[in-house]
């Protein structure tokens, strides 16, 4: 297997007439907390949604963990977790039932599988509500389910769509420092989110997709470089330059 | 007052622009519409018809007759939430308006008045009038009977908006809102199957208490029966009992919009609490059954039990076949021919298509379709669900049959029905890849209708999957009959398993085909159950 854990060549999506992802090229190395960044409806989530077989390209194609989207996508599916924007969850399903069950789909033994249910649950603080139905669950509680799911299998490369987003404060340093033994591990993670103090702290490289087209990659440093940007630029600075951000500055008239 | 045009007015521009924005939905409303009407004209010809002969024939039984009518519309209007799953007219989303300055009694009022002006409620108003005119004659006395009546439907459509708001203040406890829905879609089912029962050969009983509580005029202390009466006594001309039983409905009337106020004010902001959902720590969970089959047969199972909509479908499963026999029995002179248990039996079995293993999913197929199991175990685990949720049915027509014909015919009929639900649940696998039911968009309600789902094509395809079905299934049904027709039941021990292991030979070849098309046709079948493509 080659150095890179995710390798994307000219992956395209259109819906109708509307191009959501225009050839998009890049390549993750194995290991690398990769953040993906993007205004909203840049084409984040739908690249994430083709790079783990959840939608079917226009055209272009990507290489996950050595498995090629037009290849084995069970094979893909084993070697990778995911947490999507939509959290899809069984609502009448316990939060622990949901954890025994993605465990048990992903072929872990039935011991194994109630070894992890446990750490999990105990790891995410959902311990106390392991017997509630997952409709009855807070959005953030929703996300730590789904992401306890996306890690019960110990997945190569982790695709996580606003992980942090909605969780609370303490949960959510205890699932950054997790993401970053991960990688330490060498599991590849690729993460978008809206919080770039989040992006800035956790990421080591960067790609920034606007318009469904990829307008910069590489490490903050290197983004900085390109656009002669001093070393001081914040990733926020950097972002807004990047997707040509009209940010309004006049006040508003009714308020003084 | 403008803000309460405001809100009135948005309610309607939102059920517009849901109705305009959906091809589905819109088609429906234009079919629903004309039909509503028809309905709407033709119960006004009847009201007027039994308004008059009443009158004039036995005018001691328009008020108790009018009073049970009353009653019996009322209470399956307002109880429509839980009928139904799906109220008859809804209530705002108060939550949404709670940030603006504007009084509760406000929000629900406007509510009340955007429902009175839906077409369901609109449709009411011919009938309601040509009851008026049939029991006021025309002029004056007519008028003020229409005005009882208009408080009848006011006081039933608030009721409706009550009941609404009670089952959202006990959705916090989400079993008992589940088991409240389950008892009220029990309840709509036993309703439905009532005027079977009054028509039958049994239902001389059941008509004899109905005659002794007309004659005991009991539906009037009923309130949704008590502007009903008052326009009787206005068509009269009897003033004082009209106001007696007209200041009853209004009163009435402001009592549930002020509870329903009272209800919205408590709820929002947090004060009513029935009942807390169930905490935590007690047993732990456990999937007991082996394999990728038993983990998705499992889940299965456990979603559907804890959904009241899917579970009433189970309910109504069981009770389909039962009422079928019933119906066809009673034309009957003695027990049922042996070919009607067989073509029962097939019957029971065909309710296995139609099952769509994907819509159980709802918005859960994205995390099923992204876990590495294999597709063929994924479609006989959803299977054997749909068989095993369909085996009360399977245990009552073997109770039937073995009542109305013996414990000869039993093995044969549940081996049909078993046999029928195999062939029919591996032709439902094509449906539900093919034309799966689409899911709304995150954030709305996931019972909701939604645009796009199956259309012509789809139902083309059930036709063609209800044939297949059928014709796969006939050398074996005969199979497992013949020892039947040749009177040597001994082959029993033969034919049936043979019959079994045929039709689960023909499931897995068709089950193996779904399983590649599904592999192939996977991102689209998400994208169509999000609603996406």
């Amino acid at each position: 297997m080659g150095e890179y854990a995710i390798e994307v060549l000219g992956l395209t999506k259109t819906f109708r007439r509307q191009t959501a992802v225009d050839h998009v090229s890049f390549r993750v190395a194995r290991g690398r907390f990769f953040g993906f960044l993007g205004p909203n409806g840049a084409g984040k989530s739908t690249t994430i949604r083709m790079l783990t077989g959840l939608l079917r390209p226009t055209s272009g194609d990507a290489v996950v963990e050595g498995v090629r989207l037009s290849g084995d996508l069970l094979a893909l599916k084993g070697r990778i977790g995911v947490l999507t924007e939509e959290l899809p969850l069984y609502e009448r399903l316990t939060g622990e039932e949901h954890l025994l069950f993605a465990a048990r789909m992903h072929g872990l033994p039935r011991p194994e599988a109630r070894r992890r249910t446990e750490e999990l649950l105990d790891f995410l603080s959902l311990a106390d509500e392991r017997g509630k139905l997952v409709v009855d669950y807070s959005q953030g509680m929703r996300k730590k389910l789904a992401l306890a799911c996306a890690l019960v299998h110990g997945p190569q490369v982790l695709f996580l769509d606003e992980p942090l987003n909605g969780i609370d404060p303490v949960s959510g340093r205890v699932v950054s420092d997790l993401l970053r033994r991960l990688t330490a591990r060498g599991v590849t993670l690729f993460f978008t989110s809206h919080g770039l103090d989040v992006v800035e702290r956790l990421c080591d490289e960067v790609a920034v997709i606007d318009r469904g087209r990829i307008v910069a990659q590489g490490t903050l440093d290197e983004i900085r470089a390109q656009r002669e940007m001093g070393g001081a630029a914040s990733l926020e600075d950097v972002f807004l330059k990047l997707v040509e951000a009209d940010v309004r500055r006049e006040d508003l008239s009714w308020i003084g | 007052m403008d803000r309460l045009i405001a809100l009135v007015l948005l309610r309607w521009r939102l059920e517009a622009r849901a109705v305009l924005g959906s091809r589905g939905r819109l088609a429906g409303l234009l079919v629903a519409l004309p039909a509503l009407a028809f309905m709407s004209v033709a119960a006004a010809f009847v009201a007027f018809a039994f308004a008059r002969v009443g009158e004039e024939g036995q005018p001691e039984l328009v008020l108790p007759a009018l009073s049970a009518l009353f009653a019996v519309f009322g209470l399956t209007w307002a109880l429509s939430p839980l009928l139904a799953g799906l109220a008859a007219t809804e209530t705002h989303d108060l939550g949404k308006l709670l940030t603006y300055p504007v009084s509760l009694p406000v929000l629900v009022f406007s509510s009340l008045v955007a429902n009175v002006l839906q077409p369901t409620v609109l449709a009411q108003v011919p009938p309601l009038a040509a009851l008026a005119l049939g029991l006021g004659g025309g002029g004056p006395r007519a008028l003020v009977a229409f005005a009882g009546l208009a408080f009848a439907l006011a006081l039933v459509v608030a009721s409706g908006q009550a009941v609404g708001l009670t089952l959202h203040a006990i959705s916090r406890h989400r079993r008992l809102h589940d088991r409240a829905l389950l008892l009220g879609l029990v309840f709509g089912v036993f309703l439905s199957l009532l005027p079977v029962v009054l028509l039958s050969r049994g239902g001389a009983a059941a008509r004899r208490l109905g005659l002794a509580l007309l004659e005991r005029d009991v539906f009037a202390l009923v309130p949704f029966s008590w502007g009903a009466r008052a326009a009787v006594h206005a068509g009269r001309g009897e003033a004082l009992l009209f106001l007696g039983w007209a200041g009853g409905a209004v009163l009435a009337l402001a009592a549930v919009v002020g509870v329903s106020a009272v209800l919205a004010q408590r709820l929002y902001r947090g004060e009513l609490d029935v009942g807390e959902a169930p905490h935590a720590r007690g047993a732990r969970a456990r999937m007991r059954l082996p394999g990728v089959v038993g983990a998705v047969l499992e889940k299965d199972l456990r979603l559907v039990w804890r959904d009241p909509r899917l579970k009433a479908l189970v309910f109504t499963g069981v009770l389909g076949p039962l009422l079928l026999l019933f119906i066809l029995s009673q034309g009957v002179a003695g027990p049922p021919r042996p070919g009607l248990l067989v073509g029962l039996a097939s019957f029971t079995g065909l309710g296995a298509l139609g099952a769509n293993a994907f819509a159980f999913e709802r918005t859960g197929l994205g995390l099923l379709l992204g876990l590495p199991a294999d597709r063929l175990s994924i479609l006989v685990g959803k299977n054997l669900a749909v068989i095993a949720l369909r085996a009360p049915a399977l245990l009552a027509l073997s109770l039937a049959t073995l009542f109305v014909a013996g414990p000869g015919f039993v093995p044969a009929v549940a081996t049909v029905v078993l046999l029928t639900q195999i062939l029919a649940a591996g032709a439902d696998n094509y449906l539900s890849i093919l034309a799966p039911v689409p899911v709304p968009a995150a954030g709305r309600d996931p019972s909701a209708p939604v645009s796009g789902t199956r259309g012509l094509g789809a139902a083309a395809l059930l036709l063609v999957a209800v044939v297949a079905t059928l014709v796969l299934s006939a050398p074996l049904v005969f199979l497992a009959w013949l020892p039947q027709l040749l009177g040597e039941r001994w082959l029993f021990a033969l034919a049936l398993p043979l019959a079994l292991a045929g039709s689960a030979a023909v499931y897995f070849m068709a089950t193996s085909g779904a399983a590649r098309l599904l592999e192939r046709r996977e991102p689209e079948l998400v994208a169509r159950m999000a609603g996406e493509d």
